[in-house]
């Protein structure tokens, strides 16, 4: 019987293990006027359909025809009872959107949101919140789809580029001035006694997460940062959505943009969003990173596109021996053979690899007890190590079965554990009680307060947290002097 | 009643008999709670840290200084 239990326990733990996506978290904690604002527009409404999980998607498409409220039960209805939680959890969810109407007995979509996503499908209407095309300019060529995906690339890895080899000591190409300052905001670097900047431990968990990720989290940034520089946070909203639905490889007019929205271009241009022929341009075109804000493409050319655009085309044919996503071969006796060359992808395994050789399409390396433990010591975890592996494993390891040798992960865990053999808490050591009846007394008043730490009746004495002795001091001071 | 302030450190047997023996040169535990606790004085807490680390540097073997 257990087994049949696990088995059927598991199709329902697997939604809760995929995470909502990163913004979500930010639209519910913004006001329903503000989002009944942002739901005016077609292009939002798509765009955050399409960032929702696949129940809550369902349950919006299912109201979205239906002109009248329909009654909670006759949905509940269409829920088998082992998937009632679910329905319940992605039902908060979209009510805490304000998507669907807040009501215990109909629901309905929300009105403006209906209306802008039935315009979003059937077409139609004259809101120019996908954007407006540019006059085509028989003088010039049109921008090509290489040209901005390397463009992308170049800012992009510019950024992290930077973020890496600020621990080290080099200096490279120095991102503008509102990336760093958004880098230093975002905690993922700062200064230290007014020397340059230097990366986190933040910074570095940063650099091994995907790039939707981490366009994601320093979007978030910008958008906490938008709300203190008094933009519009609609407007802002609203063209980030409006990008993520252009087409690619399009030119786009900014006449129609809002003055926030100019505002913006000039900052999505230093992240690498957005692509301008000049910075007076009327016109502007959104690059890769932009049109996947809200799909699961990747973000960027994959690996070994990317090295073809940033180095020069006789070396295309070296590094398309990589697959389409990895490049890193990982061996039983912790040897890492990474087939790049492209030097933010080493200078990322630099981080906890020690390297040994280097040639024009591989670097060779180890994972050795040092390099790990520098790794760790810079705030990154064993977990983030191996699921980096994983992620960029070379498609000749994933025939393995463990995709990476169990050794290396296991020993990879037991460094980091080697680390943690000691741990400390600072506090206050109670002892020398005149009586049992008076120890038990003070630790369980302790106790209450959820501050002990260590305890030992024999001696009669216990151990509790910095933060509870005020408490625990007028406790007893309030005790003797009333006995 | 007494109270000491200080840091509890929670740590395996082998590294407390560590502890011990660093505590005979130069003096730094407060109270020796049982076989995993200890409570030793809080502005002593880094070079405890430090010299530990250093002690046990010297019990591993790296390939990479071969």
């Amino acid at each position: 019987m257990p087994s049949i239990q696990a088995l059927s326990s598991t199709p329902l733990d697997i939604p809760h293990t995929v995470p909502d996506h990163a913004l979500l978290p930010f639209l519910r904690s913004q006001s329903q006027n503000t989002l009944t604002r942002l739901y005016q527009r077609p292009s939002s409404c798509l765009s955050i359909l399409r960032l929702l999980g696949p129940l809550q998607r369902q349950l919006i498409m299912n109201l979205l025809w239906l002109e009248s409220a329909i009654p909670v039960s006759t949905m509940a209805a269409w829920v088998v009872p082992d998937g009632k939680k679910l329905y319940n959890e992605a039902l908060s969810a979209v009510v805490g959107l304000h998507i669907i109407q807040n009501s215990t007995v109909k629901l309905a979509l929300n009105p403006t949101f209906k209306s802008s996503l039935r315009q979003a499908i059937t077409g139609g209407g004259t809101t120019s919140s996908f954007g407006v095309p540019a006059e085509k300019d028989e003088k010039r060529q049109p921008v090509g789809i290489d040209t901005l995906d390397a463009y992308a690339l170049e800012r992009w890895e510019t950024i992290l580029h930077y973020m890496v080899s600020s621990g080290q000591g080099q200096l490279p190409t120095k991102p503008s001035q509102g990336v760093l300052f958004l880098l230093q905001r975002s905690g993922l670097m700062q200064t230290t006694h007014g020397s340059a900047l230097q990366i986190t431990s933040a910074g570095f968990q940063f650099l091994l997460h995907s790039p939707h990720d981490q366009l994601w989290s320093l979007l978030l940034q910008y958008l906490h940062m938008a709300e203190e520089r008094q933009m519009d946070l609609v407007e802002v909203l609203s063209f980030l959505f409006m990008l993520s639905t252009m087409e690619l490889g399009r030119e786009y007019s900014a006449d129609s943009l809002s003055e926030t929205q100019k505002a913006m271009l000039e900052d999505l241009r230093d992240y690498g969003l957005i692509w301008q022929r000049k910075g007076s341009s009327k016109c502007f075109s959104p690059t890769r990173l932009a049109t996947t804000l809200t799909c699961l493409s990747p973000p960027l050319p994959t690996s070994s596109t990317a090295t073809s655009v940033t180095t020069s085309g006789t070396e295309v044919s070296l590094s398309s021996t990589a697959g389409p996503q990895g490049f890193i071969i990982l061996e039983t006796n912790y040897r890492v053979y990474a087939y790049t060359n492209n030097p933010l992808q080493t200078a990322v395994l630099n981080l906890f690899i020690t390297m040994k050789y280097r040639f024009p399409n591989l670097v060779v390396g180890m994972l050795t007890r040092e390099s790990v433990r520098k790794a760790l010591s810079n705030g990154i975890t064993a977990d983030q190590i191996i699921s980096y592996l994983v992620a960029h494993a070379h498609p000749q390891m994933r025939k393995n079965n463990p995709l990476l040798p169990v050794t290396v992960q296991d020993q990879i865990r037991l460094w980091e554990l080697e680390r943690n053999r000691l741990k400390s808490a600072e506090g206050f050591l109670y002892k020398d009680f005149a009586s049992q009846a008076d120890y038990d007394y003070v630790l369980a008043y302790a106790k209450q307060l959820g501050v002990v730490l260590w305890e030992n009746t024999t001696k009669r004495s216990f151990f509790g947290t910095l933060e509870g002795h005020a408490n625990i001091r007028g406790f007893i001071e309030r005790r003797s002097g009333a006995s | 009643m007494r109270a000491i302030k200080g840091v509890l450190l929670t740590c395996d047997s082998a590294v407390k008999q560590i502890l011990l023996s660093m505590n005979e040169k130069d003096p730094f535990i407060i109270e020796d709670l049982d076989d995993y606790h200890l409570v030793i004085k809080a502005d002593e807490e880094y070079r405890v840290r430090k010299v530990l680390e250093a002690e046990l540097e010297k019990n591993t073997y790296s390939l990479e200084a071969s």
